[in-house]
């Protein structure tokens, strides 16, 4: 068992670096003085200062925020409620709905929502498009997690509120509310995350005149490389990475000892 | 612990949703100022004409941009709205005239249209130039290592250096390509002695069999980076536009490189892209596109983007201004005998785009 | 049981399954169906669509309904070759990921909790970063001035072989896609892994089986539940991929996703677009429909 130890473990860590090298380089890239990402010359922080000038970056952020805050409020909302429905009642419908868009290829959803919003709708695209779009399938992501949470959760406890005379809205509010709000949270966290970083459906269902970050990513990378893309990079990861220790923390916080599986999307 | 979280998330949500979550009516924002929306290519009008044209016209000038007339087109038929002024080359001007969706110029509030070089008016999709003004041009063509082809004895005055085996073995991997299905097809129909306009389907697959007889040869198809490789010396050929060669050609000489960048037109013919300022109906400024349109037909106002970057200009009165070298230059100013040589493409209907489509992806394929 | 809660949980029922699904009808099962029906439709004469019925002037084209755009699919190999080359990948792609998934997620399904857990955020945490990151860090690594490929071409350089471009090419594809897809991989995998009961192996090992047998009798069996969902969770996106071709690719690696991208941004044929789009929905469906079956008749042979 010890020498096949050894073998699982080296295996690992050579996993860890493939995923984690190639994220290490770009951070540090960002701060090589030299405009080819190709060796380090020196460090400098003049990628970073040229990103904070680039005026259309800085309004890409701010709508990319905007759009994510909106997407994971509604899908948050939505998702919450599929979630408990989907585990309290014997549905057909609704969870075909709500986990297609999850399991789909985001070409299709964002191809589908393209022509439902041009022919069907006769909508300009732009933002409100786009939030429309992260939200379907957010959506899915949010109700897995509650699902999960609620899976976990014994339900006696529902029963004897019932039992105690509450109505469903009061043991909805007093009783699986607060019992599932890690879940809601990490939900919201998940969709935030997913809206700001999605780049497939963005990409279709997006306006003219309105730059979105991960969109602006890419045109910098087919037109013209220059580390402000590992700066913009880095920054990004950071964020995220704020935001998935927040969701990670809560989820291990709200649960029992019995569930501590981190809850990720899938 | 967790209710004031969720509700200070919620606030804020709710806030932003408010203040952000509105479709962004560029109208809106503006309203009350005077503001003309430009739908224009990357880089093509110089930042001091924006500014001696915003000053002149006591306006703010919004600009979108696109890198390809497909792109642009894509745009307006996803609902973009607003434009009051757009550039768009010729082929997809047709297509903007046939759909119906531009306005008719007001010739009576453009008095400068009379400083446009007649060759350059009453194209066939527009004859009399009801709906159009020409603004600049580009020819498709051939950029080299004026050094390095010299030592290889290649030649420079034909496609065929780009589409011949004999000549590609010598500069295999040093040669590039436009990744455009029109103007490359254009470019072997041309070589092949064909309009670049043909539509027979059999020329189309003459063409076709002639790029991917070639295409082993070539390091790739490239829109932009060709500039930067060519200008470092990594490429020694390439199939561009005439102002990225200017770019390219300037580019080595401020670099110090011990080679020079010539380029110049095939002589079996190559495209000419005319881009042309139109009025689209939905812009709600007409006043101001005109009095944008008929700025830009001023010599001086013209002769800044040609200075800038090397594009072609129609306007007469816009050569006493501009850099002797750049006029002198054939590529970008051709004499009357070579633009005999150049076609403007045409749109396509539906089923030639479909035709087209398959072939370029069996190019790109095999 | 409560007779007089019925009306107010039938109305909570309704509250709270209601909105959603109304959302998802709206904005997710209609644009479907207008995909479906755009497939059927022809290509406008400059763009978009025709219209179904004739305008009253003239009649330029053909209009309302046809099969065109499915006949133009099969009128010429190439169409059904990038679909092949697409289902090629997404195989190879999921076959890589598993084999560099597997011993990872055995590893953390064996770990002490806390371990366990660290292991776990280690793994979802690339992941977290943007898609279009992950793919443009390969850019850096495998880019014709890197580290890597001087190295490589000095190697084979010594053996005679002419230098290799690592970027723009079939294995910058497959590279970019194993590497934005593993996690998908590796979560299923440990989720599965974990609930494997280790005295069946302490069995085996008493049987006198040794660590293959070990792994290929006892282990492999049980995980295949696991290693069918993550195979799907990898198969199924990498098949409608487009941005790693895009970013990754040479010329010649175009997969489904970006031909159907070049139909709506490009080309302006949204029905043969849509053709696509609904081509690939079927392809989809159908491995995971192949999959759950798999699965299922997988685990009736286990192993007890």
């Amino acid at each position: 068992m010890k020498r096949g130890n050894l073998w699982l473990w080296s295996a690992a860590v050579l996993v860890y670096a493939f995923l984690y090298i190639p994220l290490i380089i770009v951070v540090l890239y960002s701060f090589n003085d030299s405009r080819l990402n190709a060796e380090w010359v020196g460090f400098t922080l003049f990628w970073y200062k040229a990103l904070f000038n680039n005026t259309e970056m800085l309004l890409a952020a701010r709508n990319s925020l905007v759009i994510a805050l909106c997407a994971s409020f509604c899908a948050t909302l939505l998702g919450t409620m599929s979630g408990l429905a989907i585990h309290r009642y014997k549905l057909k419908v609704l969870p075909v709905l709500v986990f297609t868009p999850v399991a789909m290829p985001e070409i299709l959803l964002g191809v589908s929502i393209l022509l439902f919003f041009l022919q069907v709708l006769n909508f300009t695209l732009g933002m409100v498009s786009i939030i429309i779009a992260h939200t379907t399938f957010c959506i899915g992501f949010v109700a897995i997690i509650v699902r999960a949470r609620l899976q976990g959760m014994d339900e006696s406890i529902f029963e004897a509120a019932r039992d105690l005379g509450a109505s469903p809205w009061q043991t909805f509010r007093l009783v699986t509310l607060p019992l599932i709000m890690p879940a809601v949270v990490a939900g919201a966290l998940m969709s935030f995350t997913l809206s700001i970083d999605d780049f497939v459906i963005t990409f279709f269902t997006k306006g003219v005149g309105e730059p979105i970050l991960p969109i602006q990513i890419y045109t910098m990378i087919k037109v013209a490389v220059t580390p402000e893309v590992n700066a913009i990079s880095t920054l990004l990861m950071l964020l995220t990475l704020v935001m998935i220790i927040i969701a990670a923390r809560l989820e291990s916080n709200g649960s029992s000892e019995g569930n501590a599986k981190p809850h990720t999307a899938e | 612990m967790n209710s004031p979280r969720l509700l200070s998330f919620l606030l804020v949500s709710l806030l932003t949703f408010s203040a952000g979550c509105t479709p962004q009516d560029p109208d809106a924002a503006n309203s009350g100022k005077n503001v003309l929306h430009l739908f224009n290519w990357n880089n093509y009008i110089a930042p001091e004409t924006v500014a001696r044209f915003e000053k002149s016209c006591k306006c703010d000038l919004a600009q979108d941009y696109y890198a390809d007339n497909e792109e642009m087109l894509a745009k307006l038929a996803a609902g973009a709205t607003g434009y009051d002024v757009i550039v768009p080359t010729g082929n997809a001007l047709d297509t903007l005239i046939r759909q119906g969706v531009l306005s008719p110029l007001d010739k009576s509030l453009l008095p400068n249209f009379r400083n446009i070089n007649p060759a350059y008016l009453d194209t066939a999709f527009d004859p009399g130039n009801i709906y159009s003004v020409p603004y600049a041009y580009t020819l498709s063509l051939l950029g080299f290592n004026k050094e390095k082809i010299e030592q290889l004895g290649l030649p420079t005055d034909s496609w065929a250096i780009i589409f011949e085996p004999r000549y590609l073995e010598k500069i295999r991997g040093r040669v590039t390509v436009l990744d455009s299905q029109r103007e490359l097809m254009a470019a072997a129909l041309k070589y092949l002695g064909y309009s670049a306009n043909d539509t027979d389907e059999k020329h189309w697959q003459e063409a076709a069999g002639l790029i991917v007889r070639a295409k082993p040869y070539w390091a790739a198809f490239s829109n932009t980076s060709y500039i930067k490789e060519l200008a470092v010396g990594n490429l020694w050929v390439a199939h561009g536009y005439s102002n990225d060669m200017f770019q390219a050609a300037l580019d080595a000489q401020k670099t110090g490189r011990k080679f020079t960048i010539s380029y110049s037109t095939p002589k079996e013919g190559a495209v000419l892209a005319v881009d042309s300022m139109v009025l689209h109906k939905n812009g709600k400024r007409p006043d101001l596109a005109h009095q944008f349109i008929n700025f830009m037909l001023d010599g001086k106002n013209s002769a800044e983007l040609t200075n800038l970057i090397g594009s072609g200009n129609p306007n007469l009165d816009a050569l006493q201004y501009i850099q002797p070298e750049i006029a002198s230059n054939k590529a970008i100013f051709p004499d009357l005998e070579l633009i005999a040589r150049l076609e403007m493409l045409r749109d396509l209907d539906r089923k030639q785009r479909r035709l087209l489509s398959r072939l370029w992806t069996e190019i790109k394929l095999r | 049981m409560i007779k007089d809660g019925t009306k107010e949980k039938q109305l909570a029922r309704l509250l709270v399954s209601g909105p959603p699904l109304l959302f998802l009808i709206v904005f997710f099962v209609a644009p479907s169906l207008i995909m479906i029906l755009t497939s059927f439709r022809f290509p406008g004469e400059f763009g978009g669509l025709a219209p179904v019925t004739p305008p009253s002037d003239k009649a330029i084209g053909e209009y309302g309904f046809t099969s065109d755009a499915y006949q133009f699919f099969f009128s010429d190999f190439i169409y059904t070759e990038i679909f092949l080359k697409s289902f090629a990948v997404a195989f190879g792609t999921t076959l890589i990921c598993l084999i560099l998934a597997y011993p990872l997620a055995v590893l953390i399904a064996r770990s002490r909790k806390h371990l366990r857990n660290l292991m776990v955020l280690l793994v979802i945490l690339p992941f977290a970063s943007n898609f279009l990151i992950r793919i443009y860090a390969w850019m850096i690594i495998l880019g014709p001035e890197s580290a890597l490929s001087h190295f490589l071409n000095t190697v084979l350089g010594a053996f005679g072989i002419a230098p290799v471009t690592l970027l723009f090419s079939p294995f910058a594809v497959l590279v970019g896609m194993v590497y934005v897809h593993l996690p998908f991989m590796v979560l299923p995998l440990y989720t599965n892994l974990e609930k494997h009961d280790l005295s069946l192996l302490d069995a085996a090992q008493d049987l006198g089986a040794n660590a293959w047998q070990r792994f290929w009798r006892v282990t492999w069996p049980l995980s295949l539940p696991g290693v069918f969902s993550g195979s799907a969770l990898v198969f199924i996106p990498v098949l409608g991929m487009f941005a790693v071709p895009d970013i990754l690719g040479g010329t010649g690696d175009i997969l489904i996703g970006n031909l159907i991208k070049d139909q709506f941004l490009g080309t302006r044929d949204w029905p043969f677009g849509s053709a696509l789009s609904i081509m690939l929905t079927m392809a989809v469906l159908s491995i995971a429909g192949l999959t759950t079956w798999f699965a299922r008749s997988a685990t009736g042979q286990r192993a007890i």
